[in-house]
């Protein structure tokens, strides 16, 4: 069974009369790489800065660790967080601002500094002032900042905001290299579909406060991929002929009323025959797949 | 709390604020001696001073200067950081709310009063070496009167404190605490100088009395004059209720504050 990192139930988060979260359920085990997805405002920054302590739910409980309430404090050495834009003092140089976290965490190897600044490619330019950094820098400091403490779970809240290609392309590497080698549980924010597609393994899609659907890689790869869709009133018959008779195994049953071939030889005419000689009801055989933006349009119900 | 007061030293010692703080007031101690006088800044009319007061119990006197000056070190540990934002890294990674306030109320108020402390005692040596006992006091009389008029000091810190959590945005955080003695005192004297002979009117002119009498100008100076133990009491007991309900009123309402 894997180690739940973090668990949230029914999390509700009001300020004032607007809902910002309304009875958010998820849970990030050991080893993921959990990308949050959802348009600006829909409610991403706000569960992080629930799990992070910045600020309280509403209602609803969650544990960090296997802690819950009070004694999840005790664990928040074990996370590193960047929650919105990188916040640094702007009179300090990179390498004083993360040796001022460094005796704030009680990190004594001041070599630390040094690992994670060259982990984000900031070495260069260590001695250079936060005030004068780009926002693709500030945006790397902050990574570093995440990563100062060797944690156990680290959430990163848009993280790839303000970074040129190459940049993000390192940042993916690294994040993978770390969640590999290291055994980093990941939780990143995005509203950039393709690049979090390209470095989670596990989604939540999130919209206007509400949790829309919690997918893994593989199982949002099936719901976008071109298939075939057969709507019929025996799942199980049409199955077992499908595999029998056509020898097609690629294929899942979604529901009571729908079938999805995946295998590309299916001929929707050949199936049509040979279900209805083998009296099985149909109500429709159609093409069907979707980029991944047209998916989470679906599924916030937006149309084209 | 240990880690985050060391780290807060740290970064204190890369601040160019506390620069200034120690620029001015050397300024100040370097006047005093080399003209042998006790001066500072004063908005009420000062008590009268005993004829033989030595140069240095009389800067003592006149420490409502470093009212304005201890306005720095809280500005630069606690407004600086809602200013940046930085403090949601500490909350997010390190420390609660609560454990946050403390550990920079502690170290505000440690921090200032140790530089207070360290001015005071530096101008002391300095003054004692340069013009000798003929104006200067003996050490336990030096001591005396600085500790008499410390409290007041410590009070101070926790209002400038409590304000910075709570106003956060340093540039109202400044005229809050730049202003607030001088409103005190205006609108005091502008009740002192009611001419009525009405009761509720008199109260009010008594009233305006008392708020100039407990200004802390007024009493960072009288504390250690007014031969009244009555006075000097009432000033304790000042101290120590602002510096209490200044720790209680900043920890309840930052820990129940959202942060953005």
């Amino acid at each position: 069974m894997q180690e739940v990192i973090l668990q949230t139930k029914k999390i509700i988060k009001r300020y004032r009369k607007f809902c910002a979260l309304e009875q958010a359920d998820m849970t990030v085990y050991k080893g993921d790489i959990y990308g949050l997805i959802g348009r600006n405002g829909a409610g991403k920054t706000t569960m992080m800065k629930i799990i992070t302590g910045l600020t309280n739910p509403t209602d609803g409980e969650y544990s960090i660790f296997g802690k819950s309430g009070v004694s999840a404090g005790s664990e928040k050495r074990r996370i590193g967080c960047l929650i919105e834009n990188p916040a640094f003092f702007g009179g300090l140089t990179a390498y004083q601002n993360l040796k001022y976290y460094c005796y704030q965490k009680g990190i004594t190897d001041m070599k630390q500094i040094d690992n994670v600044l060259a982990l984000v490619n900031l070495s260069d330019v260590k001695n250079k002032k936060f005030r004068k950094f780009s926002l693709g820098m500030k945006q790397r400091l902050g990574i570093a900042f995440a990563l100062l403490d060797n944690p156990d779970f680290v959430v990163l809240d848009e993280p790839i905001n303000g970074l040129d290609p190459i940049g993000i392309s390192e940042l993916r590497e690294t994040f993978h290299k770390l969640n590999k080698e290291n055994n980093i549980t990941f939780m990143i924010s995005s509203h950039i579909l393709s690049e979090l597609y390209a470095v989670a393994n596990r989604f939540l899609f999130i919209d206007k406060g509400k949790i829309l659907k919690e997918v893994t890689k593989q199982e949002l790869d099936l719901e976008c991929s071109r298939c075939l869709v057969v709507r019929t009133n025996d799942t199980k018959k049409t199955a077992m002929l499908i595999e029998s008779e056509l020898g097609i195994e690629d294929y899942k049953v979604i529901n009571n009323e729908e079938v999805r071939i995946y295998n590309e030889s299916a001929k929707p005419d050949v199936i049509n025959k040979m279900l209805i000689c083998e009296n099985v009801g149909i109500s429709g055989i159609y093409e069907s797949g979707v980029s991944l933006e047209d998916y989470f349009k679906q599924l916030i119900g937006e149309e084209d | 709390m240990i880690n985050m007061m060391r780290a807060d030293l740290y970064r204190m010692s890369k601040s160019k604020g506390i620069l200034f703080f120690w620029l001015f007031t050397a300024l100040i101690y370097f006047i005093s001696i080399a003209f042998k006088a006790w001066g500072g800044i004063s908005l009420a009319e000062m008590p009268e001073f005993p004829e033989n007061t030595k140069t240095d119990i009389g800067q003592i006197a006149m420490n409502f200067t470093f009212y304005f000056l201890l306005i720095i070190p809280v500005f630069c540990v606690i407004t600086s950081e809602f200013s940046e934002h930085t403090l949601k890294n500490t909350i997010s990674s390190s420390v609660s709310k609560r454990q946050y306030f403390t550990s920079k109320f502690l170290f505000s108020l440690t921090y200032s009063t140790v530089s207070f402390a360290l001015a005071n005692y530096i101008y002391y040596a300095a003054n004692r070496l340069v013009n000798g006992s003929e104006y200067s006091s003996a050490l336990k009389d030096f001591t005396k009167a600085f500790f008499t008029q410390f409290p007041l000091f410590i009070a101070i810190v926790s209002i400038f404190t409590m304000l910075a959590f709570l106003l956060r945005k340093g540039a109202l955080y400044n005229a809050v605490t730049i202003s607030a003695p001088i409103v005190c005192t205006m609108i005091a004297q502008v009740l002192m100088s009611i001419n009525s002979e009405k009761e509720f009117l008199k109260k009010i002119r008594d009233f305006g009395e008392k708020l100039l009498s407990y200004g802390v100008e007024t009493m960072s100076a009288r504390i250690i004059y007014d031969p009244s133990n009555d006075y000097r009491n009432n000033c304790y007991i000042i101290c120590i209720v602002v510096t209490i309900l200044s720790f209680a009123l900043g920890y309840f309402s930052f820990s129940k504050r959202e942060l953005d």
